[in-house]
């Protein structure tokens, strides 16, 4: 069910490469840990963030948490109507309940994050 | 190194895993958080009626012909006029009038009296009991095998008369009786509870756990887990130990006189404190706002004036907005701002309780 084409952050956000951008989101894990949502912060698109840096806000019933960037850049596009769609991001994390696009600073490719195999261990180590 | 007290469970620990329960550490004990969500449990209970297991809150037994008096001199309430077979909120305080824990105190018979306490305060509580009644009265059946079951929601009797066939039991809030459970002996029973709803709590004995779980789920009820008790619990604005109240806060400030009764004449311990305090400066508040939940910390704010702070709040699935409960300075008044990890957010008062207490009905 999860994608094996992702890059992890230990703090539960994905970044996934298409051409220049990078797409960005939070996984399935961390939204069950989450349980029921009740609202999410995006940031503006323009703002450049580092990686690990808080680029919004996410919030469940139980605990508000940050989202952090996975990667350095410059965010280009905020998937802005899914702060109204709570049920997409929960129900569909991968895919339409991606959260920002960035354009990453440098081409170097995910240094410091997780691949999947490496995530997988993460999330049974925490379960 | 840290060595971790060894984590208790309660008689219904298998049946949680089997209703899809989510289990946590919770004050010692593994307990269910949820059932996979805690809105739609919270929604039930309101709706239909719910069943919590709350085995993990602590029960002590004082009997004996001087149990009355040594606990009314103990506990914040009167006892003297406690009737058998009625229960009675009480507070226990420190002797500077903190409080250390509230409680709920049932009169099985004219010398014995059951105490059940928070999980969290258990030791605690113990501890300060001891030193106040003589040990040989006291018993800690926590962990007997025994416990709780809490039984809330309007189809509450109605999922009770089906399971034992009793219809006329418990005509008023906080009575206390012994109904029949088939083959598995008698049960008692008090119309008492955490969720504003009508409804009752149901004391099993060890060994009958399991079969009253899966009779009550046979029944109608609903499974529900500490996370939807938090929210209809804050809902209708009944306090919990660590947030609303806690040492550094007197039960007047509190609202919660009641659980003193008698303040004025009686001789227990933290009375001479109580008549000695001085009008309370802060009052509890009930909070609202549109998305996002004050949490527990948050400070308030008017302008730039810092004029409290909030002591619990979560996401209120009756009403369909956040709530919270926050200490308000007296002299404060008009528009409020709670402070959320850096941002302002406007929030405004609501009158305590969030949601109409049926308890009584």
């Amino acid at each position: 069910m999860r994608p094996d084409n992702l890059s992890y952050l230990e703090s539960h956000e994905w970044v996934r490469h298409e051409g220049e951008t990078a797409i960005v989101g939070i996984t399935d894990f961390a939204l069950e840990q989450l349980g029921e949502l009740v609202y999410l912060d995006l940031p503006e698109a323009g703002r450049q963030v580092h990686q690990g840096e808080a680029l919004g806000e996410i919030e469940s019933v139980k605990a508000v948490s940050d989202l952090n960037s996975p990667i350095s850049g410059e965010i280009v596009e905020v998937n802005a109507d899914l702060a109204e769609s709570l049920d997409t991001l929960q129900s569909d994390p991968f895919e339409q309940g991606w959260l920002v696009k960035i354009r990453p600073q440098s081409k170097e490719g995910d240094k410091d994050l997780m691949d999947a195999a490496a995530y997988q261990a993460l999330v049974e180590a925490s379960d | 190194m840290t060595v971790s007290p060894p984590i208790l469970s309660t008689a219904l620990h298998d049946a949680h895993e089997e209703a899809g329960g989510n289990l946590v550490p919770f004050a010692g004990w593994s307990m269910p958080l949820d059932y996979g969500s805690i809105l739609q449990e919270s929604r039930q209970v309101r709706g239909s009626a719910g069943v919590f297991d709350v085995s993990h809150m602590a029960r002590f037994l004082c009997q004996g012909a001087g149990a009355q008096a040594e606990l009314d001199h103990a506990l914040g309430a009167r006892m003297t006029d406690l009737e058998v077979g009625k229960a009675r909120y009480s507070l226990l305080l420190a002797e500077d009038g903190g409080i250390l824990d509230d409680l709920i105190v049932y009169r099985q018979a004219e010398e014995s009296f059951l105490l059940v306490v928070n999980a969290a305060n258990r030791k605690r509580d113990w501890e300060t009991l001891l030193a106040r009644i003589d040990p040989e009265s006291l018993e800690d059946l926590t962990e007997d095998g025994g416990g709780i079951l809490a039984l809330q929601g309007p189809q509450a009797r109605t999922i009770l008369n089906r399971i034992t066939g009793a219809s006329d039991f418990c005509p008023s809030f906080l009575d206390l009786a012994t109904l029949p459970l088939g083959t598995e002996g008698d049960l008692a029973i008090a119309r008492t509870g955490y969720t504003g709803e009508a409804g009752f709590e149901l004391f099993f004995a060890p060994g009958q756990g399991p079969a009253l779980w899966n009779l009550l789920l046979e029944a109608g009820a609903f499974p529900a887990g500490l996370g939807a008790r938090d929210v209809l619990r804050l809902e209708a604005a009944l306090p919990l130990y660590g947030h609303e109240i806690h040492e550094s806060v007197n039960p007047f400030e509190a609202g919660l006189r009641f659980g003193v009764r008698g303040w004025k004449e009686r001789d227990f311990v933290g009375g001479d404190a109580l008549r000695a305090l001085p009008a309370p400066n802060r009052r509890l508040v009930g909070l609202a706002s549109e998305k996002r939940v004050p949490r527990e910390g948050y400070l308030l704010f008017q302008g730039n004036r810092e004029v409290g702070v909030v002591c619990s709040g979560t996401f209120s699935p009756h009403l369909d907005h956040p709530i919270a409960t926050a200490w308000l300075a007296n002299d404060a008044d008009g528009e409020l701002e709670v402070d959320l990890r850096g941002k302002r957010l406007a929030v405004r008062q609501m009158e305590l309780p969030f949601i109409a207490h049926r308890s009584r009905d």
